[in-house]
């Protein structure tokens, strides 16, 4: 379908807010049908890197591309699910005319789509609601079912199942496998690990930069420890209480 | 009760405003620039001169009181003036649409026969009828110069003043017309306006600071689609505002006694002479406009009370300057410099010229005010879409 084009092509991404230097120089390939993990604590970039490939951030520096296109390039939308971090729905339109809405704008008109991702989500019981009226874990729902109802070729999920249950979650995850498998890429940013197992590789960020990126037991071994955690404090250069390895103590 | 809590509420209320300098300000500066601004309206406004148009059927002994008329209009501190003589009373009428004059007086060929025969003359005046204040204003000035005209008359001849009875006559719409007739047509576009901007600024500012504008933006919509989806949806509700409100005006359903309520009326049966339909066009173009605009303002506040905060900005001035009114020709330079380049000012004039005139799209100036009205909403759709960005961060 697309050959040997990376799904999605970071270049020496950089993007300053003041001082602040939220990505600063990530390059990253990533590769079609798999499933990526973009993990790293609050502030280290995440939202922000997903925010310039997805072109609603301009770069300070450096580019991206998806399937082979330079971002931002209106015609490549339609084939970006872009979930925010934040829940994007319209709090007094119900579940069904929220998910309808978004597939429209993505030209799609049939209402078994719009079935397909409620059931997905388990909000075919809720499909009446008002959006204002739903639990936090179900408007993270709807804004997953809003952003997988055209059924792109390239997910960017910022953090996707925050506050959702676990057996949802579970079935959250066998339909990204699923997705995955049909050739979808997606990349899920997440600032907890317990996830970390279920994707194909990980990218740990830091600061705006990459720490290691590859499978979850190469990271584990490479570090010399068995949980992702610890994993992560060795890549970063902090001891076991997340004090800088280098540091002297006076 | 427990006065600190009381207190701690205050506080909490003045703690807050300390950071929002924009409120702050508007708390104090917007009443003074409004008074201000109504004042400036209503003390500078041009002296007028009101332009008289006469028609003689009264053979010669009418052109002596034209001559009259006209030497004592000189020197006449109400400053009115004959500035032609019409053939005909349709002549006059003609003159009068045409905007060459404000006020028409016929005599009538009976004058002398009535004079002589000791009775009160008649003597016809039109007005354009398209401003009852004006009118009025114009038609006191006139009557002021004929009282003084008599007067010195009876003082010359020795005998007794004799006033003329005025019979009124109106070019467009009736004497009996009212302020209600020429403010209803107009409150419409104003009523429009106000609501479209205010709803169309809450909504999207919503948009930017919930994220949803920032989630339109990932899908394939465009900035000028979303512009546009705005205008169509707020102009369906703009519409159905316009229609049920111009219903009311012009409607005047008699409902009988049913029981114990007493009759009463519904509607303000406002006379009208035109098109609704191009009146209700002009509504539209101006409430894409106010579409528009609230778009673009949204960029420059963060909360809803600073979408209010735009009122001052946008609605007053329109409502004061725009030729509801005062008209835009009495008004001080520097205020008609800013009138014209107000849409309100082009509604206004459109909707009268239409509502009260009968003009339709053969008329220049309609055409102008139509033209300049799509002109101000396509501006205003280009810098709503400009502030459409994809960076909403
Ligand atoms: N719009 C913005 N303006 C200013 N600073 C920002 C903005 N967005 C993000 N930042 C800053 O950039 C850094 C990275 O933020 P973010 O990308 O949200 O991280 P993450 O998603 O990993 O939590 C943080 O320090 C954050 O405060
Ligand atoms: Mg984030």
């Amino acid at each position: 379908m697309t050959g040997s084009v990376p799904a999605v092509e970071a270049v020496g991404l950089v993007k300053t807010f003041g001082s602040v230097r939220a990505v600063d120089g990530i390059d990253l390939t990533l590769g079609a049908g798999r499933i990526y993990g973009l993990l790293g604590p609050n502030g280290s970039g995440k939202t922000t890197f997903i925010r310039m490939v997805a072109g609603l951030a301009h770069p300070t520096a450096g580019t991206a591309r998806i399937l082979g296109t330079l971002v931002p390039d209106r015609s490549l939308l339609a084939r970006i699910g872009y979930m925010p971090q934040v829940e994007a729905v319209y709090p007094e339109l119900s579940v069904e005319e929220n998910v309808a809405f978004f597939a429209r704008l993505e030209g799609r008109r049939d209402p078994a789509a719009v079935n397909r991702v409620l059931d997905l989500t388990d909000l075919g019981d809720r499909r009446g609601t008002p959006a204002m009226h739903l639990s936090g874990g179900m408007r993270r729902r709807l804004s997953l079912a809003c952003t997988l109802v055209h059924e792109p070729p390239v997910l960017l999920l910022d953090e996707p199942t925050v506050g959702v249950d676990p057996a949802l979650r579970a079935q959250f995850w066998a339909h990204f496998r699923r997705l995955a498998d049909a050739g979808t890429t997606i990349l899920v940013a997440s600032h907890v690990m317990d996830e970390a197992d279920r994707c194909d590789e990980l990218v740990f960020v830091r600061s705006g930069r990459i720490l290691v990126r590859g499978t979850s037991a190469e990271i584990r071994t490479s570090a010399g420890t068995t949980d992702l955690e610890s994993a992560f404090l060795h890549h970063a250069g902090l001891d076991s209480e997340g004090r800088p390895l280098t540091a002297v103590s006076s | 009760m427990s006065i600190v809590r009381i207190l701690a509420v205050a506080r909490r209320i003045i703690q807050g405003f300390r950071r929002d300098e924009r409120t702050l300000g508007l708390i104090f500066v917007v009443p003074l620039v409004v008074t201000a601004l109504l004042g400036w309206v209503i003390r500078d406004q041009k002296d007028v001169t009101v332009e008289v148009v006469m028609v003689n059927s009264a053979g010669p002994p009418g052109q002596r009181i034209i001559d009259a008329l006209t030497q004592a209009t000189i020197g006449a501190p109400e400053g009115i003036e004959v500035i032609s003589i019409a053939g005909s009373e349709e002549a006059a009428r003609a003159a009068l649409r045409d905007g060459n004059g404000d006020l028409a007086v016929v005599l009538p060929g009976a004058l002398f026969d009535d004079v002589l025969a000791g009775r009160r003359p008649h003597v016809t005046v039109i007005t354009p009828g398209t401003d009852p204040a004006t009118d009025g204003a114009a038609l006191g000035a006139f009557q002021a110069l004929m009282a003084t005209l008599a007067g010195q008359l009876a003082a010359a001849t020795g005998g007794v003043a004799v006033i003329p009875i005025i019979d009124r006559e109106t070019v467009f719409l009736s004497a009996s017309a009212d302020a209600l007739d020429v403010l209803a047509p107009v409150f419409l576009a104003y009523f429009g306006y106000f609501f479209v901007f205010i709803l169309t600024g809450i909504s999207f500012l919503r948009e930017r600071v919930g994220g949803t504008l920032e989630r339109l933006l990932a899908t394939p919509v465009s900035r000028a689609e979303i512009v546009l989806g705005y205008g169509l949806g707020f102009g369906f509700f703009a519409t159905l505002q316009v229609i049920v409100l111009t219903l009311y005006i012009l409607a005047k359903v008699d409902v009988p006694a049913l029981g114990p309520l007493p009759a009463f009326t519904i509607g303000l049966a406002v006379q009208s002479s035109g098109s609704p339909i191009l009146a209700f066009l002009l509504a539209v173009l101006l409430s894409l406009g106010a579409v528009s605009l609230g778009i673009f303002l949204s960029t420059f506040a963060r909360t809803e009370l600073q979408i209010m905060q735009f009122i001052p900005l946008v609605i007053v001035p329109q409502g004061l300057l725009g030729g509801i009114f005062w008209p835009v020709d009495r008004l001080p330079d520097i205020l008609r410099a800013v009138a014209n380049v107000l849409p309100m000012t082009y509604a206004v004039d459109g909707l009268k010229a239409v509502m009260l005139r009968g003009a339709d799209l053969g008329d220049a100036a309609v055409r102008l005010d139509f033209v300049v009205l799509a002109g101000i909403a396509a501006l205003f759709v280009v810098l709503a879409g400009a502030t459409i960005k994809r960076e909403v961060a």
